[in-house]
């Protein structure tokens, strides 16, 4: 089988949605990068804002659906700072669903 | 594996803290309601009586305080990236501020100044336990800002609004036991301390040191906090950021200079008291550009109404701000209702800034605590709600205006010192209380039914059509 590509990652990953905006952390633009090396599923991650009160849920939240995928045995998420989070990281699609400007 | 790289959830309290002080302050803004709605002259006429001054520690310190206390300790940790020194210490003070607080009231309402000063002492130990608590969360803050300096400065200003009342109190009781009490018992030191506090605040107006007293908590405490607390969380909530960090920190210590300078000038009957009134009004003045230029710069172009209370309530903090500059102003007529105008400026300030920013920051800070509780280990397990999903929006908008209408009579009731005015306008007051209650309950009920679902195929959004 072979191993889930990024669109594959970024597609399970919509299924997070952040519960103060109401909009997927991919199309939220929190995601920076997510891949699969050797089964272990790496994507490095940000929240709108340090000291996000959702962190942990949506961290936790996101191990839990790269598990879910298959092909995926092990899940390293890791949340950054830099480049810090703007909105205009959200995609085209996000902005129009959330009421974002 | 998780790299958490810094701040947690984690780092919150648990769901039972806040939320007890949260039940316990709405309890008390609806004794607080009732007791208006069953005696409007309390709102209606001259306010230096036992009922009035009961009442207004029933609304300041029952209700706003313990929902203020309650929030703290869920949103410094969290706002703040560090963790609450002592949830245990936080439980504490809950008891003694609830046991101090009603009997506070209600001896107040006897008038039995000698047993105020006993709750008033149990009240101030829990503000000793919560400003140590908080003081010494913010201690390991690491990355002292705006919003730690704002938090710092109310937390300061509380304990000395705390003070000030017991001084206050001791002032109005007599201490006659001095002269048949032995020197060597050990009363008698604690007693002649207090016969001596009392001897020098009695040189001083009783209603001006009242009336400083009451800036201390109100402005000193509530407002500051509001102030420093929004600079969190307006822009978290709105995708914005804090546009100008020099501006927000000299509004801060504008308002702090401000509020030093009222309690002296004011408790001093001084003629400054003018000027520092003005000094305060050009600290709102920034405070409020500042919120203005976060609200234009921010990316949610819709404001939810939970928000939308706290801007009703920063337009009530610009009026009061200028009711205040004009109630200081020197040789103004003393009339009933030039009197009744003060009555009014602290209606505004404690029901219409304060509660509006508390039921407005509610609808953000319950559903959040629910849903941590509820749903936070849901997540990328099942399909959870989001935060708007745990209350009716529908109700949150009547209670808004319900409020609104409600603030406004009972204004008007107090100002043209109607009692049937001030009684419809608290009662329009409590149908809003009742929608919040409906909608705070609908948020609770997700304790017991939570309400998940098999997690959804996810689906990218649409694009907006061209």
């Amino acid at each position: 089988m072979n191993p889930p590509d990024e669109a594959a990652l970024l597609d399970a990953l919509r299924a997070i949605v952040d519960p103060e905006i109401g909009l997927n952390i991919v199309d939220l633009g929190l995601v920076y990068s997510a891949e699969v090396d050797n089964g272990t599923a790496r994507v490095k991650m940000t929240l709108t804002t340090r000291g996000c009160p959702m962190h942990d849920s949506l961290v936790q939240g996101t191990r839990a659906v790269l598990l879910e995928v298959p092909g995926v045995i092990e899940a390293d998420v890791e949340v950054v700072w830099d480049p810090p989070w703007d909105p205009s990281m959200i995609t085209e699609a996000g902005r129009g669903a959330a009421g974002l400007g | 594996m998780v790299n958490s790289g810094g701040a947690s959830s984690a780092l919150a309290p648990s769901v039972t803290l806040p939320l007890r002080f949260v039940i316990a302050g709405v309890l008390a803004l609806l004794a607080g309601l009732i007791l208006l709605a069953v005696r409007p002259d309390i709102l209606a006429a001259y306010h230096y009586n036992q009922y009035v001054v009961a009442a207004t520690h029933l609304f300041v310190l029952g209700f706003v305080c313990t929902i203020v206390m309650g929030a703290m300790y869920q949103l410094v940790p969290v706002a703040l990236e560090t963790r609450l020194h002592s949830e245990r210490m936080a439980k504490w003070q809950f008891a003694l501020h609830v046991i101090g607080v009603a009997g506070m009231v209600w001896m107040f309402w006897r008038w039995d100044l000698k047993q105020v000063g006993h709750f008033g002492t149990v009240v101030a130990m829990g503000v000793g336990l919560f400003a140590y608590n908080i003081g010494r969360t913010l201690w390991r803050v690491p990355r002292w800002n705006v919003v730690a300096t704002g938090i710092a400065s109310a937390l300061f200003w509380l304990v000395c609004a705390v003070t000030a009342g017991l001084v206050v109190t001791a002032a109005k009781c007599t201490y006659d036991s001095v002269a048949t009490l032995s020197p060597v018992n050990p009363l008698w030191a604690a007693l002649k301390a207090l016969q001596g506090t009392a001897n020098f605040v009695n040189r001083f107006d009783a209603l001006g040191v009242m009336h400083a007293h009451a800036h201390l908590g109100v402005v000193g405490f509530f407002v500051m906090m509001i102030v420093s607390v929004s600079y969190k969380l307006v822009p978290m909530f709105l995708l914005s950021d804090l546009q100008n960090e020099r501006r927000a920190r000299l509004g801060l210590w504008l308002l702090n200079v401000a509020v030093l300078g009222l309690f002296f000038t004011i408790a001093l009957r001084s003629a400054w008291k003018l000027a520092f009134a003005l000094l305060g009004a050009a600290a709102v003045a920034l405070y409020l550009a500042e919120m203005r230029a976060i609200l234009r710069a921010r990316r949610r172009r819709l404001i939810d109404w939970g928000l939308r209370h706290f801007v009703m309530a920063l337009w009530l903090l610009a009026a009061a701000t200028v009711l205040g500059v004009v109630l200081a102003t020197s040789g103004l007529p003393v009339t009933e209702r030039m009197v009744q105008l003060e009555t009014v400026y602290a209606w505004l300030g404690i029901v219409g800034v304060v509660t509006f920013t508390i039921l407005g920051f509610l609808y953000k800070i319950v559903p959040f605590i629910v849903w941590h509780h509820n749903y936070s280990r849901h997540v990328g397990r099942h399909n959870v709600p989001s935060l708007a999903e745990l209350y009716s929006e529908p109700l949150q908008i009547a209670g808004f205006w319900l409020f609104l209408g409600g603030l406004a009579l009972a204004a008007a009731g107090a100002g043209w010192m109607k009692d049937g005015l001030a009684r419809i306008g608290v009662l329009v007051l409590l149908a809003s209380l009742a929608v919040f209650g409906i909608n705070l309950a609908a948020m609770l009920q997700h304790f017991f039914r939570p309400q998940l679902a098999p997690l959804a195929p996810a689906a990218k959004p649409a694009l907006p059509k061209p």
